[in-house]
Formats: C-alpha cells, sequence, structure tokens
C-alpha cells in the first residue's frame, strides 16, 4: 500500500449540498414538467475510493406519477452497461449496485455512474474517485540563474500514477528564521518545477521541500538545505564565433565571450565545448577549459562543416566551494575547414599532391612534424606558442611546393597519404597503428581529438560522444637521437610577445599517439 | 454610427440607398463575427465532452435537455417572428451567456485542472459573445431597433453558486448544456443577421 496519510476524503461519505434557490436552474433529480417522466438519486454522491476497494450504490427512483418502480433501470459506467448479476433491487423503487476490485478512474474528472431508466434514458449520475493517495515527491534539484531567482525541480513519488489530480506544492524558508513560503510559478521547466522569481537572500541557507496533496491524502518530501550562491548557474556565452585557422585544413578557432550577467562577481569560468560534424549526432567535448574565451580545435576532416557549442560553469562564486551549475549550451555555431588544396588568407597556397595526399612529405619532413609535436607536448619550453608552430607548418608547404616545382619526385610512402586509413604511410609504424599527419588524416572513429585549448592545471581530460578513445594512451616508440638530444638539452625558449602569449599558455598535442620511426 | 440610419422594417427594399456604407460594414462584420463564432462553438463542444469521459460524446448520449436559470434555447417558433424581435433575442441570449460560461470555466477548472486548452477556450468563449452582444447591440441601435428599456440582468450569481453547489455529474451535464446553447443562440444569431447583409437572402 502506498505512503502517505489519509485525506478527508478517504471516507466517501459528503457533507450535503446545500439549499438552492428557487430560480436556480434545474439538477437532475427534479420532475420534467408535464411529463409524467421519473427522476432518481444516486448514492453516495461523488465518493472517493482507493484502487482495489468495493462500492456500494443505490439508485433510488421517484416519480410523476408515484409508484415509480426500479424495475427495469440498469447502471452505466463510463458509458458501459454493467453486467445484470452486479445489481440487485432492493424494494420497489431501489436499485443497488455492487462493484468489487475497482480500478483507477479513467479521467481526471472522475468516473461516470449512471442510473437509466428502461428506454435508456438518463435518471441520475454519481462520478467516482479511484485512485492512490501520493507518495513522498523526491530527488529535489535547484539552480539559481545569475543569482537573481530559484528554480527547483522535482519527481513526483509512486511515478506520478496516483490516478487522480495531485497537486503539488514547493515550499521553502530561511533555514533559521522567516515564514514558509510557497511558490507560484509553476511548469517552469517542466510538468513538475517551480520558479522563484524574487526576493532571495544570499549567504544564508534555504530549506526546500515539495507537498503533494489530492483527494486521499497528503505526502512532503525530505527538506532540502541550500545557499543560493552554491547553485548558480548563467546564461551561455554570447557571441560565440567559429572561424579558420588561415590555410590549416584540420583547425578551427572558437571564440566566445563570458557571460554579461555575471561579470561583476568574482567567480572562476569553466568551460567546456562541444562540436561534432554536420551529419553526425555524436559530439566531442573539449573539457576544462579554463576561464579563457578562445579555444583552437585540431585534428578535424578537412572540408567538414563542423557545429559548435560552448557552455560555462561559474564555480566558486564569492568562495562557494561547490561545483556549479553547467549553463545551456550556446546556439550552434557552424563554420568548415578548408578543403585539402584549399588556400586560406594569409597562407601560403597549398600545392594539390598526385597522390591525393599532402604536399609536404619527405619522411625527413613528417617525422620531423611529428618530433616538433611531442616536442611541444612535452617540452620543458612553456613560451613555445603553437603561432611559431603555425608558422612552422606553413613554411613546410611553401617549401614543398618549391621542391615540387623542380621536380621532387615523390616516393610510394607518400602515395596513400591521406587516405584516412589511419596507418602511417609505409605501414604500420612500430608499435602501434598511428594516426597519420594531419593534412589528410582521417582519423579512426574511436579516436579522439584533442583541442587546443590551454589548461590551466596542467591535466586534460577529454569526453567524447563516441565514448573514450585511447589516442592518448597509445605506445609511443623511443626517441630518434636527434629527438633525444633535443630532450637532454632543450633549446632556450622564445621571448614570449604579447600576441604569442593569448590566448595560448601551452602549446597543444595536435597529433597523438604518434611514435618516432626513424 | 447615429442612432438610425436605417430601418429593419423593411430591410431589403432600399437596402443599397437607405444602409449608409459604415452600417452595412458593420453588419457584415457582426455577421462575420457570428460566422466565426459558430466554429468556435462547435470546437468548443467537442473539446468538453472529450474532457468529460464517456458517455459524454458518445453517440446517443442523450442527457436531459434541463433548463438553465436566465437562458433558454431559441423556441421553435423563432424563425416565424418578425426579424428585429429575433435581434432583440439574440441580443438578450448572447447578454446572458457570458456569466454562465464563466461558471463553467471555473467549475472545470476544479474538475479538469490539466486541460488548459479547455479553460482557455471557455473564457475565450465568454469575451467573444460578449463582444458579439455587444456589435449586435450597436446594429441594432443604429437600425432603430433596440430593447427598450434596461436589460435584467442574468442571474451569474446564483448560476455561479447552482454550478459549484451540484454534484459532479450534473455539473458535467449543466457545463454541455451551456455549451449547446452557446453554439445554438451563435448560431441563430448569424441566421437571423445573413438577413441583414445587403445581398444576404431576404
Amino acid at each position: 500500500m502506498p505512503a502517505g496519510r489519509p485525506g478527508p476524503a478517504a471516507q466517501s461519505a459528503r457533507r450535503p449540498p446545500p439549499l438552492l434557490p428557487l430560480l436556480l436552474l434545474c439538477v437532475l433529480g427534479a420532475p420534467r414538467a408535464g411529463s409524467g417522466a421519473h427522476t432518481a438519486v444516486i448514492s453516495p454522491q461523488d465518493p472517493t475510493l482507493l484502487i482495489g476497494s468495493s462500492l456500494q450504490a443505490t439508485c433510488s427512483v421517484h416519480g410523476d406519477p408515484p409508484g415509480a418502480t426500479a424495475e427495469g433501470l440498469y447502471w452505466t459506467l463510463n458509458g458501459r452497461r454493467l453486467a445484470p448479476e452486479l445489481s440487485r433491487v432492493l424494494n420497489a423503487s431501489t436499485l443497488a449496485l455492487a462493484l468489487a476490485n475497482l480500478n483507477g478512474s479513467r479521467q481526471q474528472s472522475g468516473d461516470n455512474l449512471v442510473c437509466h431508466a428502461r428506454d435508456g434514458s438518463i435518471l441520475a449520475g454519481s462520478c467516482l474517485y479511484v485512485g492512490l493517495p501520493p507518495e513522498k515527491p523526491f530527488n529535489i534539484s535547484c539552480w539559481s540563474k545569475n543569482m537573481k531567482d530559484l528554480t527547483c525541480r522535482w519527481t513526483p513519488g509512486a511515478h506520478g500514477e496516483t490516478f487522480l489530480h495531485t497537486n503539488y506544492s514547493l515550499k521553502y524558508k530561511l533555514r533559521w528564521y522567516g515564514q514558509d513560503n510557497t511558490c507560484e510559478e509553476y511548469h517552469t521547466v517542466g510538468p513538475h518545477s517551480c520558479h522563484v522569481p524574487k526576493d532571495l537572500a544570499l549567504f544564508t541557507p534555504y530549506e526546500i521541500w515539495v507537498e503533494a496533496t489530492n483527494r486521499l491524502g497528503s505526502a512532503r518530501s525530505d527538506v532540502l538545505t541550500l545557499d543560493i550562491l552554491d547553485v548558480v548557474t548563467t546564461d551561455p556565452p554570447p557571441d560565440v564565433h567559429v572561424s579558420r585557422v588561415g590555410g590549416l585544413e584540420d583547425q578551427l578557432s572558437v571564440r566566445w565571450v563570458s557571460p554579461p550577467a555575471l561579470k561583476d562577481f568574482l567567480f572562476q569560468a569553466k568551460y567546456q565545448i562541444r562540436y561534432r560534424v554536420e551529419d553526425s549526432v555524436d559530439w566531442k567535448v573539449v573539457d576544462d577549459v579554463s576561464n579563457q574565451t578562445s579555444c583552437r580545435l585540431a585534428g578535424l576532416k578537412p572540408g567538414t562543416v563542423y557545429f559548435v557549442q560552448v557552455r560555462c560553469n561559474p564555480f566558486g562564486i564569492y568562495g562557494s566551494k561547490k561545483a556549479g551549475i553547467w549553463s545551456e549550451w550556446s546556439h550552434p555555431t557552424a563554420a568548415s575547414t578548408p578543403r585539402s588544396g584549399e588556400a586560406g588568407p594569409g597562407s601560403p597556397r597549398a600545392t594539390p599532391s598526385r597522390g591525393g595526399g599532402e604536399p609536404s612529405s619527405g619522411p625527413v619532413r613528417r617525422e620531423l612534424k611529428q618530433f616538433l609535436g611531442w616536442l611541444k607536448k612535452h617540452a620543458y619550453c612553456s613560451n613555445l606558442s603553437f603561432r611559431l608552430y603555425d608558422q612552422w607548418r606553413a613554411w613546410m608547404q611553401k617549401s614543398h611546393k618549391t621542391r615540387n616545382q623542380v621536380g621532387r619526385r615523390r616516393g610510394p610512402a607518400q602515395v596513400g597519404v591521406g587516405e584516412g586509413t589511419g596507418r602511417g604511410a609505409g605501414g604500420k609504424q612500430a608499435g602501434e597503428a598511428g594516426p597519420q599527419p594531419p593534412r589528410h588524416r582521417r582519423l579512426p572513429s574511436k579516436h579522439r581529438t584533442r583541442g587546443s585549448c590551454p589548461r590551466a592545471d596542467g591535466a586534460r581530460r577529454e569526453v567524447s560522444g563516441a565514448g573514450r578513445a585511447g589516442g592518448r594512451g597509445a605506445r609511443r616508440g623511443p626517441l630518434p637521437p636527434l629527438a633525444a638530444g633535443l630532450a637532454r638539452n632543450p633549446p632556450p625558449c622564445p621571448s614570449l610577445r604579447a600576441a604569442d602569449a593569448q590566448p595560448l599558455r601551452l602549446p597543444v598535442v595536435v597529433f597523438s599517439g604518434v611514435s618516432l620511426a626513424w | 454610427m447615429s442612432r438610425r440610419e436605417g430601418s429593419l422594417e423593411d430591410p431589403q427594399a432600399d437596402s443599397s440607398v437607405s444602409l449608409l456604407p459604415h452600417l452595412e460594414a458593420k453588419i457584415r462584420q457582426t455577421h462575420s463575427l457570428a460566422h466565426l463564432l459558430t466554429k468556435y462553438a462547435e470546437q468548443l463542444l467537442q473539446e468538453y465532452v472529450q474532457h468529460q469521459g464517456d458517455p459524454f460524446g458518445l453517440p446517443g448520449f442523450s442527457p436531459p435537455r434541463l433548463p438553465v436559470a436566465g437562458l433558454s434555447a431559441p423556441a421553435p417558433s423563432h424563425a416565424g417572428l418578425p426579424l428585429p424581435e429575433r435581434l432583440r433575442l439574440d441580443a438578450a441570449a448572447l447578454a446572458a451567456l457570458p456569466p454562465l460560461l464563466d461558471a463553467v470555466r471555473r467549475r472545470q477548472a476544479e474538475l479538469n485542472p490539466r486541460a488548459p486548452r479547455l479553460l482557455r477556450h471557455l473564457e475565450d468563449a465568454a469575451r467573444q459573445v460578449r463582444a458579439l452582444g455587444a456589435a449586435l447591440e450597436t446594429v441594432l441601435a443604429a437600425l432603430g431597433a433596440a430593447a427598450h428599456g434596461p436589460r435584467p440582468e442574468p442571474p451569474a450569481t446564483a448560476t455561479a453558486t447552482a454550478a459549484t453547489a451540484a454534484g459532479v455529474f450534473p455539473a458535467k451535464v449543466l457545463g454541455l448544456r451551456v455549451c449547446g446553447l452557446y453554439r445554438e443562440w451563435v448560431s441563430r444569431t448569424e441566421g437571423d443577421l445573413s438577413q441583414l447583409v445587403p445581398g444576404g437572402p431576404a
């Protein structure tokens, strides 16, 4: 049996209705003028019952002329005639009905139990309310938008189905003083939600609970205690812009603005970026974008439209120790990566390669690129900027074009580069099937891309809609001699210019899980 | 619009001359409104019976046509009355409907609180029939056929009390009756006004 205190309507008796003035409408039971018709009264009127209980009802006929008989009367429930064996004639003018093991009411307004005359005309009616008392609401969660309001959501008990209209009321009060308040704006974010728009205190805890009431009883949730500052969320970051990075085919730059509503408050913002290919439903998420308002996505497919969204978590507001609540995602912003060979603004014109692969790709150059990627990830030189790396790449493309013009022949190892198999040129790399150089690398679906977003604490965590991939976990081969030498004696860090300083503080591994084969 | 701009005695005889353009426009507008409300009233009736549960809405469902205080259905002899009298009866019925529809809405708010569309449509019906009644009164006044003396106020409070005091089943039947009367009277008004529209049936 469901929990809950029995309500005042648990008993089927009702208090008698007040007397009706003469000019009021004629309710069922008043004689029809001049017709000699019979009328009747059903008892009980509008009973409320538990599911599975029984009902004993009577239909008493009054008529003009007197002597109306119960003979021929019958019952219907929700328009369906009830079996004759459920009825019996109590006396000349009364027909009784016995219903057992009642099911829950079919409609909110009550099941229609009707007493009919022999000719089918309606003599009287009564509405049955069969259901369950409410169970304790639970799972209350609340959040405050920019510390201005409070919205709470909850789950009704008993899976919500009581078969009776159940009223839910959100109550709140300051923990140590004040009176109970009742939320008034319901269904703001779903059927079981309420919104308190104003007059909320900060730096002091609230107690919040939900009361559920119906004809059969009431129930109250556990009390949730919270401080508004611990449940703050905000608007999605506005002005999200996604643009190409010069002619780089596998990268897009994402920029946004921190939410203006909280600009006057002390808080650290965390951001998350998610992006997907236009015709895919799998989002890739770049996590832990701390207090930055720009980010570069890398390892993307060339000539592909991407949708990008950003969201913000204003954690630590006014020193709160709680995790904060993520905002909604911003509206999707789309941009496309350049196609292979397509020139971007300010970048060297890409030369189409014979094999459809990238124009750079002597083994030395490819491996140098891979090494540089590794160097950026592991080097002690925190000032080595991504911009410098891009300049090197652009130089590489330009130098390849120059070599092609003097008739440099590409080796068989370059054929198939960019075919998208994920295997290195010349076969599988030692120890792994690493990803291709970025130009035409088509990563296996399981492979993760890593955003080029800086991290504040040195730790990077990535979640993909396709599940966790093992890019970071890929084994790396031993360093070639040159790399090993550089690792032992790293070159001096170039001085950091203001333009290079932001927004990227640490270089990002664009190529993950590569191994160096010399 | 001046008080007498035409005559209802023989509206078709000099319709092209005696009915001034703005009166003609007002009549057309009122007739169009009545036509629109006739359709809305049919939809409201269907929506109402759906929320009361079976047997409401089942074919052959025929509850007693109980009299409602302050309003009765158009009499069978209505069509035989002179047009001015018919329009006056229409206006009186339209004036009596809003408090009845409000009473039904209040009761349905208790019986069907999770039917916001029904409640909104009942509220809209009360407002729209009030507008139609006012428009018809304006036309009657312009034609010099308005009812003489103050119209008796419908017993709105009494009706509201009755609606809340009665059992649930009688309240459902009452609401059905009121929605039915609403449909009958706006339809009747549309028909009567069509005889006034220039170019309409005589």
